[in-house]
């Protein structure tokens, strides 16, 4: 057995990258996440990157996980282990192998005359029948995603108790009999492999407290911890499964999740019901969003709370439904006829995506505006490890009167001129606090008017806020080393890569934006001041950011990376056309 | 406090045109509300954007002034937040058939509880006179000139509201202040959605269909034999083209509204149940 003999010179990994490559419909991306939980429980990091086509049964589709000892903040391009469970694999992962990496493939499909016809696909290559090996073991082909597991989890060392612990977790609500089917089939996974190679390495596990999540699902945990009580949007890559979480969290919260009968809707009964006094949110993508304009529009004049998380993917129209994009920036910034205020966030880790919503939701309250969470596919379909938040969330509700304090004389004025522009509000139900929410311009009790003076002092009232609101955003940070010949500047999911890159290298620091809108121009530049060199990195052909930073502090950043092409960074990119090496 | 007639109307004064019938609307509606004794602070009006939109001005309510279209969309939003409350929704033809209507779909096929109050005058008239989804055919606008007039079928709001399963169905006329009181009082008292659909003749605009036209045409349901329990018959009744019978067309005595299906708002009202401190212990669990 040759496992036997390599066992005692295993040597301790530090990181790894692991990849399944299947159709839609075989599980590869469960495989993939529990790959990466089980990382987490051995108390390593995990990122774990999806691709699939917008379809649901076929095509090609893979789960990829980069673990690390310490730090994973995004994918590699460069595999340990690879698992092809059809031919299409060697076409698509070719770039991705070296003679050191493992490839299991699907010896069920794919037989060795097959492999003739990629004499480039040059890794240490190992059929294991998958599907096969779930039918003896599971009685059903489906279970070979779990096979792909216990192989995987065998050659990379890790723990097997930590995998079927999580098997049975997995499958619980289906049943023992589905447990004990996948169970058998992790075993028989783990079997076949140690019967043709030794382990890569071994993972040491240490005690640590971490989830696992992605950033739909920090999204959502966030609203949550915000107190969010009412959610109403319309399905749509890649957000939906921000809707999906919430959905399933009604059971557990004084919360009502409405699918609407289009965004327009999404967007009109959130604001409806901010208008009645809960918090209210609503999420979608650009094409989505197009249709929530007016809407937004409608936030403004009225001056409600509300919290819109948008997810960006490859456009123009439907563009690559799966893909995913930074190219709606500027979009998002000027959306809305008429002048009014909007927060723009863009968070960068999960954790961030996490914290900033909580805050989105406490900026849109006390400045009564709407804010953006401004992400995209790669952030909300990834998965991340963060450390565990606290548990418990106290909440203040800011800007809102109390019954008690309004005028028995029925004086009250919704849109009173105030020095912070911000005007306490009441909520039907309240006695005295009578307004009109109006769409039209506006007097202080909310009557329309096409006054001019009335109209001025509405708009100044609303502009007013920006004083406010720009000290409560937060600021951009600097990352990596005080000094450094290059300064890269990024906002959103890009961030992810830069903080990975920064684990590699020296040469660079980056100046990160969680929020873009109202732009931070003086923090900004004071960071900017510093750099020797910057460089922006986004993923838009126009250098959206680019050009915001330009228009707000007229620094012209004369270098760029730019990826517009639906897929992400990659570190390895970012060394060659930054030559830092 | 309970709502009074004085109290709702110390707004500002109607600006619509002389002779216009939603003076007879916005006075039957006052009529309804004051008889249905709803507190003060509990009725919500959430108006669309046309001329009957502009009612937002002349009741002192808690009112919302939306988006052309979107009234609807609103108006489920403030009742699922706090069905504790009454919403009415005040808007046009155009409005509700046109920008609209899948909003009015959704919102009849939900049985969301809230009462859709619309002055159907057959015409775009605060954009001063276009032809509207309920225009009869052939009828000349300045968006649809001679020789062909409006060339479309006008779509059917009764049936369109049946056909989607809506709880409460009624046609009003605003030459008939008496019976619009009462089936405004009775649709805000169904528990699901309700529609009124208000002849309301348009002076300016509308020379076809006018108050001596409808009065040629109009008939009270109550006169003859219809059961409004009768859903299949309602619909029938919504397809008289000659005679426009107005009155209760159909009331499902059995409606449970949306609000009333959810779990979470058997007890209290989601507004009532803010929670000043929240918990994610429960949702971490599959996250570790």
């Amino acid at each position: 057995m040759p496992s036997m003999a390599a066992n005692s010179l295993t040597k301790s990994a530090t990181a790894f990258n692991w990849k399944i490559a299947g159709q839609a419909g075989e599980g590869v991306m469960v495989s993939a996440k529990l790959l990466a939980k089980a990382v987490m429980r051995h108390g390593w990091q995990a990122f774990n990157y999806l691709e699939y086509p917008s379809l649901i049964k076929g095509g090609h589709q893979t789960g990829q996980v980069y673990a690390a000892a310490k730090q994973a903040y995004c994918q590699y391009r460069r595999l340990d282990l690879l698992i092809i469970f059809h031919q299409q694999g060697f076409v698509e992962h070719q770039d991705e192998i070296d003679a050191r990496t493992i490839v299991f493939y699907n010896s069920d499909l794919i037989d060795e005359s097959i492999l003739k016809k990629y004499p480039q696909f040059k890794a240490k290559l190992y059929p294991l029948p998958f599907f096969s090996l779930a039918k003896q073991a599971a009685s059903q082909q489906i279970a070979a995603n779990v096979v792909a597991l216990g192989a995987s989890a065998y050659v990379l060392g890790l723990k097997r108790k930590v995998l079927s612990k999580l098997i049975k977790e997995e499958f619980q609500a289906k049943g023992q009999k589905i447990i004990k089917a996948n169970l058998a089939a992790l075993q028989i996974g783990h079997d076949a492999a140690a019967a043709q190679l030794s382990p890569l390495f071994k993972v040491t596990s240490k005690q640590t407290k971490q989830l696992l999540l992605n950033g739909n699902e920090a999204v959502a945990l966030g609203a949550i911890a915000a107190g969010v009580q009412y959610f109403s949007g319309y399905p749509m890559t890649p957000t939906s499964s921000l809707m999906h979480y919430l959905a399933a969290a009604q059971q557990h919260y004084p919360l009502v999740v409405k699918h609407t009968e289009d965004e327009i809707a999404g967007i009109n009964q959130a604001l409806g019901a901010a208008y009645a006094g809960v918090r209210a949110m609503t999420a979608t993508s650009g094409g989505g969003f197009a249709l929530m304009v007016e809407g937004l529009s409608l936030a403004g004049v009225t001056e409600l709370p509300i919290v819109i998380a948008y997810g960006m993917r490859q456009g123009p129209a439907t563009g690559l439904p799966t893909w995913t994009s930074q190219a709606d920036l500027q979009f998002v910034l000027r959306a809305g006829h008429g002048e009014f205020q909007r927060v723009v966030l863009t968070p960068g880790t999960i954790q961030e995506h996490f914290e900033l919503t909580q805050q989105a939701f406490v900026l849109a309250e006390k400045f009564q505006i709407p804010v953006f969470i401004l992400s995209d596919k790669y952030a909300l379909e990834s998965h991340q490890t963060m450390a565990q938040p606290q548990l418990s969330y106290a909440l203040k509700r800011y800007a809102m009167v109390k019954e008690q304090d309004l005028p028995k004389d029925d004086s009250y004025r919704r849109y009173k001129l105030t020095r912070s522009g911000v005007s306490p509000r009441s909520v039907p139900g309240q006695a005295h606090g009578l307004q009109v929410t109006n769409s039209y311009d506006h007097d202080e009790f909310g009557f329309a008017t096409e006054d001019a003076q009335l109209t001025k002092q509405q708009i100044d009232k609303r502009q007013r806020k920006l004083k406010g609101i720009a000290q409560a955003i937060p600021q951009p940070v600097l990352l990596g080393p005080k000094k450094a010949p290059v300064t890269l500047v990024s906002w959103g999911s890009t961030t992810n890569v830069i903080l990975e890159l920064l684990t590699k290298t020296k040469k660079v620091n980056a100046i990160h934006l969680p929020c873009v809108w109202p732009f931070p121009s003086k923090q900004f530049q004071q960071l900017a001041q510093k750099a020797q060199k910057l460089v922006m990195i986004e993923g838009n052909a126009t250098g959206q950011a680019q050009q915001l930073i330009r228009q707000q502090t007229g620094l012209v950043i004369k270098d760029s990376v730019r990826r517009y092409d639906g897929r992400p960074f990659y570190v390895n990119d970012l060394i060659k056309e930054l030559k830092l090496k | 406090m309970k709502l009074t007639i004085p109290k709702i109307c110390q707004a500002l004064s109607p600006t619509w045109c002389p002779g216009c019938g939603n003076f007879a609307i916005l006075k039957s509606l006052q009529q309804a509300v004051a008889q249905l004794k709803i507190a003060y602070e509990d009725l919500v009006i959430v108006y669309g954007v046309g001329c009957s939109g502009n009612m937002a001005d002349f009741n002192r309510v808690y009112g919302f002034h939306a988006l052309h279209g979107r009234a609807i969309a609103n108006a489920v939003g403030i009742k699922l937040a706090n069905h504790r409350l009454k919403v009415i929704v005040v808007a046009g033809d155009g409005d509700t058939y046109g920008e609209g209507l899948n909003h009015f779909l959704s919102a009849a096929r939900g049985n969301h509880d809230i009462t859709v109050l619309v002055h159907n005058n057959q015409m775009y008239s605060l954009t001063t006179g276009q032809s509207s989804p309920t225009t009869d055919k052939g009828t000349a606008t300045k968006t649809t000139p001679p020789p062909t007039g409006v060339i479309e079928q006008p779509v059917n709001p009764l049936s369109l509201a049946l056909a989607a399963n809506a709880g409460f169905v009624a046609r009003g006329y605003a030459g008939n202040a008496r019976q619009l009181i009462d089936l405004v009082v009775q649709a805000v008292k169904h528990p699901g959605f309700a529609l009124v659909d208000i002849f309301q003749p348009c002076p300016t605009f509308n020379k076809r269909n006018t108050y001596q036209w409808f009065q040629q045409r109009v008939y009270d349901l109550t006169t003859q034999k219809h059961d409004p329990q009768d859903q299949k018959a309602a619909l029938v009744k919504a397809q008289e083209q000659e005679k426009l019978p107005i009155g209760l067309f159909y009331q499902n005595e059995k409606s449970q509204a949306y609000h009333q299906q959810l779990p979470q708002l058997k007890q209290k009202t989601l507004k009532q149940q803010w929670q000043a401190r929240r918990q994610l212990k429960s949702l971490l669990k599959e996250l570790k």
